[in-house]
Parts: structure tokens; sequence; C-alpha cells
């Protein structure tokens, strides 16, 4: 067992552990930052997705030894570095996955948010296609993926100061083929 | 004084005594299984979801209360739950299919920081992936190096993984009963014969669907913990916290269980047991005296966990000339492993005129199969859609038309909508595949989908007002992630003439009341009735209190989103001034559910675009629309969320999901998310999911419905898009081009 000297969501933390373990056994077993979640252990699924210098990595295939020094984000310190940054309250992100209802277990979401933050540094306007490259190692079983999709649209949209485009499903109603819905009356939560 | 007065709507009972009874028919679900029971309820007026355009909160897009928490990482789910002196927990599992295993523990106890090591189960081991023995250690790393450390001897058995080998003549016996079940038939075998000669056209093939796995991002597992002789808390990832509780009772040998379940990773069927991970947990807990966290590796849960079974079925179809349906014959294996299966039937939702099906099981060394998101339908979908469809190609009647043909209103209502949105009427090629020259071919398909959903009586709901205006929505009810908590709050609100965030919903803790287990999509319509009611009776105690601080009647009170409003005095107080009024203990309702809140069957329509690469076989879903129809709608955001959801499922089950077992040497090759892939963004086509809103019934739950077509409307898409019709799932880019060289040869 050695002492590790890790900077995680701005703190810097000296841990007691094992030279081989992973950040996600670091995170989730020593530190109780269980945000990061544990779905498969092997790099298949995303779900424990953390930003190492703002870049995206597994953190169950990283070993928290090799990170010392450089600054790990969890989905605990989204929220807390984006109010240092000067913003108000949730990153743009966390805020629009809330607003756009992009979730729903939400075991995925953490690895999902971070993967779309950190495609957000590099690439502040990404394609449709850039955006699904960026997630697409993240697994989602419950929500299809759509309203993720729609989030991240948001988001970027948002710091842009567009507005998004309507996707088909908020245009389309049951009646018509299209011209108006409930959805253009204004109950759109995005 | 003796003239009638009109019953008050507030006093529905107090009539004459006891309030009449009526029969009405409602879904029962056992492990996701539907079956219609009767039952009697109060025949009384109780309060009403009143005119959908009055609605404020209801039948609009909202937030879900608890996005917060989950997208700041602070929700905690089963995995996350840390109590002191806590021990992690291991399975070692059986890695053939059939076996006769001895477990040699010794190393494993030396191991540093194993706290205890045990045989869960050995002798005869019947399943691959089956959990043979369980260490306990201080850490996940030493729990992990333990079961590395525990030696299996293992005397393989002769087994069965596939339908050939379990039916062989000189199969190794898998059910004591047989390997196939006695078929199960219904119909007419000579009647259908005679119709076959009245069809104008008639077509046979056999459609197979693989395995399917649940594939939840948590996996199952509970935290025991026993801090004394008879009372024990569980955190369990489950459908079904009261039903758990009491299956925790037996092994923990206690008389108290409070199980908890806050968050969880996803259920789609398979979490309605405790399991054997919820009983060893709980042993181990027992005899230790610490909390024990006991989930399972993603391994154990592609083994030992459940899926959804799969099946062969063999149909003849035949219709009349203008596509009426006359006639059809189907024999069907499902493929439970040492389970049973499950299957709709067949014909599947069109009518036939006459029809004659035999249906068994075929039971193979494999882990049984448990409910699966709408259990059955998509099997039985599968073989009659493209049965149906390439009936329509054989007489030459349009997709669409011979849909409508053979179905009730709203659904060819829904068939047409859906058309309409996938761009039938334009479709260049609609009664012939494309068989062009074309390296890039786009095709359209159709498929119908239904589902019960309805609700009973089985919760109890409490919402309190506190002196404060703290308004709060209490039930036992575990929210899998369609959004529980969320329209548990809205109706109370809605009720209550107060903000989303006026009301504070706590769910997911035996101790918060009564409540059904999450299945078969009968959660909204037995939970949301009984928070109605429990927001109008607890509204009702708030305006006779108010009456009588005010001076005033009930029924001159007008609460709404601006407070309380007293016609008699004119005078009008805020909520929080109104609830400041109330003596400090508040007021306490409780409700239940009212049949005439819910209703019961939903109706679906879907359709797929494709797009096929000829040269390379690649299938690209390019759009998909669902036209669903619910009742109410409660949160259309979270309605939408359940149609992706269960449409993507069925995208990720057409093109990609297969369990693969080797056959020669039984061994699981695909137990990970590396090689049994999942659908993920790169995959996601255009999405449109239209509510019907036609249908104003009351509350349905319709999350089952979504899964149901998908995978053959894609299937038939990709027929119609080039000619090749796939018959057997998933439908990958090798099975295609051979299809596409099959076609060439003529
Ligand atoms: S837990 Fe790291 S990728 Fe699945
Ligand atoms: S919301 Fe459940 S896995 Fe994504």
């Amino acid at each position: 067992m050695g002492v590790l000297h890790l900077k995680i969501n701005g703190d810097d933390l000296e841990v007691a552990a094992p030279g081989h373990w992973t950040l996600l056994e670091v995170l989730r077993y020593r530190l109780g930052l269980t945000g990061s979640k544990q779905g498969c252990d092997k790099g298949d699924c995303g779900a424990c997705t953390v930003l190492l210098d703002g870049k995206p990595v597994l953190a169950c295939l990283t070993l928290a030894a090799t990170v010392q020094g450089r600054h790990v984000t969890t989905i605990e310190g989204l929220l807390p570095a984006h109010v240092a940054a000067g913003g108000k309250g949730a990153d743009p992100v966390q805020d629009a996955f809330d607003r756009c209802g992009a979730l729903q277990c939400g075991f995925c979401q953490s690895g999902m948010m971070l993967s779309a933050r950190a495609l957000l540094n590099r690439n502040p306007q990404p394609s449709d296609a850039e955006i699904k490259d960026a997630l697409s190692g993240n697994l989602c079983r419950c929500t299809g993926y759509t309203q993720i999709l729609q989030a991240v649209e948001l988001a970027i949209c948002e710091a842009a100061g567009r507005t998004p485009t309507p996707r088909s499903w908020e245009r389309a109603s049951c009646a018509d083929s299209g011209a108006a819905s409930a959805s253009d009356s204004g109950e759109r939560s995005a | 004084m003796s003239s009638k007065l009109p019953a008050s709507p507030l006093e529905p009972r107090a009539q004459d005594g006891a309030p009449k009874k009526k029969k009405i028919l409602v879904p029962k679900v056992e492990n996701g299984h539907e079956t219609m029971v009767e039952i009697e309820v109060d025949d009384v007026a109780g309060p009403e979801w009143g005119p959908r355009e009055k609605l404020r909160l209801l039948n609009h897009e909202f937030v879900r209360v608890d996005a917060v928490d989950k997208v700041t990482g602070r929700a905690r789910y089963t995995h996350d739950v840390r109590l002191a002196g806590m021990l992690y927990a291991k399975f070692v599992a059986c890695p053939l299919p059939h076996a006769e295993v001895r477990v040699d523990l010794s190393a494993a106890k030396q191991v540093p920081g194993v706290v205890e090591a045990r045989v869960v189960r050995d002798g005869e081991i019947r399943f691959v992936g089956q959990p043979v023995a369980v260490v306990a250690a201080k850490t996940r790393e030493a729990a992990e190096d333990g079961a590395r450390a525990i030696k299996l001897d293992l005397k393989p058995l002769p087994f069965a993984v596939t339908r050939e080998q379990s039916l062989a003549a000189n199969a190794p016996e898998v059910n004591r009963r047989g390997n196939a079940s006695k078929p199960d038939e219904r119909g007419d075998a000579a009647e259908v014969t005679a119709a076959f000669a009245r069809c104008a056209a008639a077509i046979e093939a056999t459609y197979s669907v693989p395995v399917q796995h649940h594939a939840c991002l948590e996996t199952h597992g509970a935290v025991v913990d026993v801090p004394s002789n008879d009372a024990a808390t569980v955190y369990h990832s489950t459908q079904a916290t009261f039903a758990s509780a009491g299956e925790f009772k037996g092994p923990l040998k206690v008389s108290d269980v409070e199980v908890i379940n806050e968050h969880m990773g996803g259920g789609f069927g398979s979490k309605f047991e405790a399991g054997v991970e919820g009983r060893v947990a709980s042993e181990l807990a027992r005899d230790l005296k610490v909390p024990i966290h006991l989930m399972l590796s993603r391994k154990d849960e592609f083994l030992a966990a459940g899926n959804r079974s799969g099946c062969t079925a063999t149909v003849k179809l035949g219709g009349t000339q203008d596509g009426k349906l006359v006639a059809l014959s189907a024999s069907v294996d499902r493929f439970g492993g040492l389970g049973g299966g499950s299957h709709a039937g067949l014909p599947y939702i069109y009518s036939v005129e006459t029809s004659h099906r035999s249906m068994r099981s075929v039971y193979t060394h494999l882990d049984g199969n448990r409910a699966m998101r709408a259990p059955g339908h998509p099997q039985a979908s599968f073989a009659m859609e493209s049965a149906l469809d390439e009936l329509a190609y054989a007489l030459g009647v349009d997709l669409v038309e011979i849909r409508k043909r053979n179905v009730g209103d709203v659904h060819a209502k829904q068939l047409e909508r859906a058309a309409r949105e996938i761009g039938w009427a334009e479709h260049p090629h609609k009664s012939k595949p494309d068989l062009s020259d074309a390296v890039v071919k786009v095709g359209i398909g159709f498929g119908l989908s239904q589902w019960g959903g309805g609700g009973h009586p089985e919760c109890r709901v409490t919402v309190d007002i506190a002196p404060d205006g703290g308004v709060r929505a209490t039930v036992g009810s575990q929210d899998l992630g369609t959004g529980v908590r969320t329209y548990v709050a809205a109706i109370v609100a809605e009720e209550l003439g107060l903000p989303l965030g006026g009301v504070t919903a706590r769910i997911g803790r035996t101790s918060y009341g009564p409540a059904n287990a999450s299945g078969g999509s009968v959660t909204t319509a037995s939970l949301a009735p009984a928070v109605k009611h429990a927001a109008f009776n607890a509204k009702r105690s708030l305006l006779e209190a108010l009456a009588k601080t005010l001076a005033s009647a009930p029924d001159e009170l007008v609460l709404d989103t601006q407070g309380v409003y007293d016609a008699r005095s004119k005078r009008r107080l805020s909520w929080k001034d109104a609830c400041a009024t109330l003596p400090p203990a508040g007021i306490s309702a409780v409700g239940e559910w009212q049949a005439n809140l819910a209703s019961n069957g939903v109706h679906g329509a879907q359709a797929a675009k494709v797009r096929v690469d000829t040269r390379t076989g690649e299938i690209q879903v390019v759009k998909m629309v669902c036209v669903q129809d619910c009742g109410l709608p409660l949160n259309r955001t979270g309605v939408r969320s359940q149609i992706f959801g269960g449409m993507i499922q069925a995208l990720s089950y057409a093109l990609f999901e297969e369990r693969v077992i080797e056959p020669d040497l039984g061994l699981a090759l695909n137990a990970n998310f590396e090689d049994y892939k999942l659908a993920a963004s790169r995959e996601i086509p255009e999405m449109v999911a239209i509510l019907d809103d036609d249908d104003t019934r009351g509350v349905i739950g319709m999350a089952e419905a979504t899964i149901v077509p998908g995978h053959s409307a894609i299937a038939n898409a990709i027929h119609n898009a080039c000619g090749v019709r796939l018959r057997s799932m998933p439908l990958t880019c090798d099975k295609l081009l051979l299809g596409l060289a099959a076609l060439k040869k003529g």
C-alpha cells in the first residue's frame, strides 16, 4: 500500500491505496465518489468515464498511480468546476441533460455527460456525427439516446446563443402531418 | 329538510352506509406476465383527472424531480451503498453447462483480507455461469483474489445447449419430464387445412429470434445489513421492493425487513427476485454480523441473471386476393434455457379467420429466461409481421393496406399516421423490393404493438401538508428509471395548485407504504390513481380545516395556483398563509387505487426506414416512427423517453444482440459488453414518437408496447429495400450478403 497524490475535482488528496488500483477503485472504494459508475469494469460501457486534464478516460482502465499530478474531474466536480469558472449553477451539459429528460435510470449519465463535456471542451461546435462519435463509447440501455443527443445539441446551441432546430418528434402530432402540435404550443422543455 | 341533497363529491361514501360494489377486470402481473382477474371495488365517484386542457402540469413536458441528483452524481444506487464494516462478496461461477462440481475453498481462505469463503452449490450444476461459491472480503479486490483462489473440481457431464442437441435421440436429460414440453395446441388443424384451400395465396417459412439479454447498466445485487436479531435493512436493486422484503425474511430469519431502493440502474423485467445473490448476501450478513455488499459482475449478469427467451416459429399464412387473412398454422419452439420461455402466441395482433398453433418449450443447459419488457411479444411479432409481409408481396397488396384490413380502427388510424410520417406515399417501390443494380437501397417496413398496462389496487399513498406549507407524498414504490418519483410529485402539485417543486416525493422504501411490483407496465396505472386520491383527500381535509378557521364552508373555498380563495368573505390566502393556520401536526391523507382514473389496453404502430449497402451488407436504420396511445400521458417527456428507449432496444435486438454459446464446448462466448453489442449513439436514426392524443382514457402504462414491433419493421424494411428476406435475427451483414448472392443466382 502506497500513498498516491491525486488532484480530484480541484482538491489535492493523499490516498492510501495499492499501486495497482485503478482510478475507479480509488474513486469508488476509497474516496466514496460513487458518481462514477462501475458498469463492466473492463472498458466496454463508458459508465466510469472521468476527465483527465479535460479529456475523457475510462477510470476502470486507468491506473490511479499514473494520474498523479494531473487534474481529474468526476461528475461530482462538474458543477463546482463550472461555478469556480464563474458560471452559475450546473454545467450547461448537466443543465441540458436535466431539461431534455435525457435520462431514465441515470446509471450511464455521469459517463455520458463527461464525454459530452470533453467534446465541447475541444470542439464547441461539433457536427451531429461528431457528437455521436464522441458518445459512442457510452452505453445507455434505457433512453434510446435520442434525448441525450438532443441535450448535447441544446448545450451547444445555448453556448452559441442559437435556438436548436426542433426535432421532428417535436413537430409531429397524431392528428396531422406535422403542421401544428401540442409541442409547438409551448409545452416543450427544450 | 327531507329534500334530497345532491351527493357531495367530497363525501362520496356518506349517503347510505356501505358504498355499492361493482366488479371490474384488472390485470395481475406475476414476474412480468399479465393475466386479467376480476375484483370488486366501491362503486362511488372518486376524484377525476378533469379536462385535459385544464391540466397545468400533467400531460405536459416537465423535468424530472430527481434529475439534479442524477446529473450531479448524488443519486445513490445499491452498488454505491457503503456501510461501516461492510464486506464485499463475489461469486465463483461454473464455467460449464453441465458438470459434477466439487469446490475447494482452502486456498481462498488463506488470501489476505478474505473473511469467509463458502460453497453456494455443489454436486450437479446445470447451467453455464451458475454460482457455485462465494467469497466475502474486506475489499473488493481481496474478494476477487479469493474467488480466483477457489479451486473447482469439474467433472463434465453431457450437455445440451442448442435445440438440436436437446432434441437429439441420445440427448442428455435436461428436464425430468422430457427435453421438450408437451405441445400446447390451439385451434382445429383440419379446419385450417380446409381454409387454406380458399386462399388466393399462402406462404410458409420459419422465423427465429435469438436469446436477448436485459443488459441493465446496474447489475443485480443487494447490500444486506442485519444490525439486530429481529430487524434488517436490505438495499436492493429491485423492481419489487415489497415482494423483495418478503423474500428476504426467509434467509435473514428476522421478522422485520426494510428494503431500500432509492435509485436503480434499470431492470426491464429481470429484477423481480431476491435471487441467489440476495439469498447468499443475507446468509453471509446474518452469520458474519456485518453488512454484505454483493453485486453481480458483468459476466455473472450475462450468464445468471435472466434473458429474453429465443424461439423458432414455422408459420403458414394465407389470405384472400384483397388481403383478408384467412388461415394460419404455426408451430413454435421456445428456448428459455432451463425455463419455459415466453411467447405471446400466433396469430399475433392481426385477426385471422381460422388458425391452429402448437407451441412447446425446448429445454437446454442455460439459465432460465426471465420476464423481459413485453415478455413473449417481440418474438411473436417477428414471425407474424414477417409472414404477413411475405403474404402481402405474394398477393400484391400494399403493406399498409394489408395490415389495416386485419386490425381494428385504432391500429388502422395509427398505421396511416405512421405511414405518413415515414413517407410511404412517396416511396418509389411499395409492392416490389428494389431489384435494380443500385448499390445503396432504401426500404420501409411496418409493425404493430399492443399491451395491457392497466392498474390494480395495491398502492397506499400518503400526502402530508405541513404548517410551513411543505407537501410530501410518500409511497414505497420503486422507480426503475421511468420517472415514478416525478409524476408522484406532479399529480399532487396539480391537485393542490402548487408548482412541481412545491411537493417532495418520497419513494423506494418499504416503510413508505405498500406498492405494486413494477412489471407489465402496471406501475403507472396502479400508482397514479392512488396518488391522485391521496392528494384529493388531502385537499379536502385542508379545506375542511380552513373552513373552520375562516368560519366559512369547504365548498365556498377554492384552491388554485394563487392559494385559497374564500367566496364567503371574499378573502384570499396564500398557500403558505393557509397552511400556517393548520395545527402543528398538519394534515395527513391516504389514497388508494381508483378504478375510474385508470384504463387498460394500449396500441401502437411503428415504421422503419433502412438503407442497405449491397456491396458491404451494411444495414443502417435511418428513421423510426412510433405512433402510440397511452391514455392520459402524465409527463410527455417521460412518455417519449419510454418510447425511444423501447424502439432502440428493438433496433438493438434487430441488428446486434444475440447470446452466443459455443455448441461443442458449451462455453459462453460473449458474456460481456464488448462481444455482446448494444446499440449506441452512432446507430441512432432519426426518431419520431407521436402520442396518440385522441385517446382520452385514464392513465395506462405503455412502456412494454414500445419494444414490440421495431425489429419486425426493420426486417421488413430490409426486404423492401433489396429483396432479401432475413428470417433469423440478428439481421447482420453476413446474412444479408448471403441473401443477396442467393438472389443473384435466382
Ligand atoms: S466500468 Fe469502465 S467502461 Fe465500463
Ligand atoms: S438512463 Fe439507464 S442506462 Fe442510461
